[in-house]
């Protein structure tokens, strides 16, 4: 997690409005695909289940491998760059 | 769906293990291959699901149902259908518990759970999970110490703040009367009614008003050393963070205008301890000035006995000198003589040859010179 993505840093960068589910960070077409069949279809969809989570980073992995079937980096990197835009703009 | 799987085979063997020790079946001691737990579930487990599975044919369908059901339940009636929830939970008691039992179990374990809703609950209910069974030693270990704390933490500040401020009041009562034995009653009479932080304040300040009027100060600051001592005798830890106050208060110790209290006999109080250390902070200079003025003697002394060095030296000098005209004189005289001595002898002769030695003594003598 010591290098950022592109996609990271243009997610943080700003607020993330009515961004789709596959602008997170390590959410790419096919787990974007998974979570909005469970609803998850905007980004901020996403980041009220971390904020359930009370922004536990480990919880919100542990979920987001349940739900979408992300892998570990995938779903870290999502919580990261999540936390980031929590740090940012909360 | 049913309670348990019909065919085992899909789960790990882990979670093989898990969901046979959480309903009791006796596992075979070491390593096994999963075909051997497998059979384990089929033979114990399965077979349950058969006679339960009157109630649970309502929810026969695939995995992917429940999932909807589950949020439903999150809002209504949880209990009724929460026993057929879900196939893989291991232990139906996490998945029987309501929302609210949820994370009472979680905090029990020291756990800080956010809001226990339906995309969120499943993750509760694993986490519970985890720290109920997978290492049911360690974790419950450290939970109940975690757990105990909190209990402990207040029960300890609560008793803390009650002991010292119960302390602090009998203390400042018992030692501080003795001196004024008429202050002493009221006091005491009023200390053991109510035990409370803000009585012990008044009283206090009240106290410590009295020693300001009736006292002289050294006394006051006497009884509050002994305040001091029996505080720090009476508590276990020796430190009290209440206790300092009346040593600032009292002791005649310099008190910063920040640590001033809001009443008036305090303030007045400080206001003399702080004349006190005005006063000594000026004595303190003065002796400082003294001690300064000390080497500057030194300085007129030294330039005094330079003085009498040179008085002395000087007329040291000017008895040399004196000595040295008489010791010239001498010398000269000497000089005189060995020059003179046989003119002298010669005239003498002369003279008591003539009869006029006197004359010519003294016409030798200034020719000599």
């Amino acid at each position: 997690m010591s290098t950022t993505s592109q996609k990271h840093r243009d997610f943080v960068g700003e607020p993330m409005g009515d961004k789709s589910v596959t602008a997170l960070s390590g959410i790419g077409e096919i787990l974007g695909k998974k979570l909005e069949e469970q609803g998850f279809d905007k980004a901020y969809v996403v980041l009220g289940q971390f904020l359930l989570l009370k922004k536990d980073t480990e919880m919100f992995t542990e979920w987001l491998r349940d739900a979408s079937g992300a892998n570990s980096r995938q779903a870290g990197s999502c919580a990261q760059c999540l936390r980031e835009w929590c740090d940012a703009f909360l | 769906m049913a309670e348990f799987l019909e065919d085992p085979s899909v789960l790990t063997k882990d979670k093989l293990k898990n969901e046979l020790a959480a309903n009791n079946v006796p596992l075979p001691s070491g390593e096994h291959k999963k075909e051997v737990y497998v059979q384990l579930y089929l033979k114990n487990l399965t077979v349950l699901n058969n006679k339960k599975s009157p109630p649970a044919d309502t929810f026969s369908s695939d995995e992917e149902l429940p999932a909807p059901v589950v949020s439903n339940k999150s809002r209504s009636g949880r209990k009724a259908t929460k026993k057929t929830d879900k196939p893989r939970t291991e232990e139906v008691e996490v998945t029987d518990l309501t929302d609210e039992d949820l994370k009472q179990q979680l905090a029990k374990h020291g756990v800080d759970s956010g809001p226990i809703v339906a995309t969120t609950r499943k993750l509760y209910e694993k986490k519970l999970q985890k720290l109920l069974d997978q290492p049911p030693a360690e974790p419950e270990a450290p939970t109940d110490v975690t757990a105990l704390p909190k209990a402990d933490s207040n029960q300890n500040g609560n008793t803390n703040s009650d002991q010292y401020s119960d302390k602090e009041d009998e203390e400042i009562a018992a030692p501080e009367p003795e001196p004024v034995p008429v202050v002493e009653k009221p006091v005491r009479s009023r200390g053991k009614a109510p035990v409370t932080s803000r009585t012990s304040s008044r009283r206090q300040t009240k106290v410590v008003e009295e020693i300001i009027v009736e006292e002289t100060p050294k006394k006051a600051s006497e009884s509050v050393v002994e305040d001091i001592l029996a505080n720090e005798i009476s508590t276990p830890t020796g430190i009290s963070a209440t206790c300092r106050r009346p040593i600032r208060g009292a002791a005649g110790r310099p008190v910063k205008p920040s640590e001033y209290w809001l009443d008036e006999s305090h303030v007045q109080h400080t206001v003399l301890t702080e004349t006190r250390s005005y006063s000594e902070s000026f004595s303190r200079p003065g002796s400082s000035i003294s001690s300064s003025k000390a080497p500057a003697r030194r300085g007129v002394l030294s330039l005094l006995l330079k003085l009498l060095l040179l008085i002395v030296v000087g007329g040291s000098l000017y008895y040399a000198y004196q000595n040295l005209d008489a010791d010239q004189i001498n010398t000269l005289k000497g000089l005189v003589d060995s020059v003179v001595v046989p003119l002298q002898g010669a005239v003498e002769n002369a003279a008591t040859y003539l009869g006029i030695s006197s004359s010519s003594n003294g016409a030798t003598e200034s020719a000599g010179n």
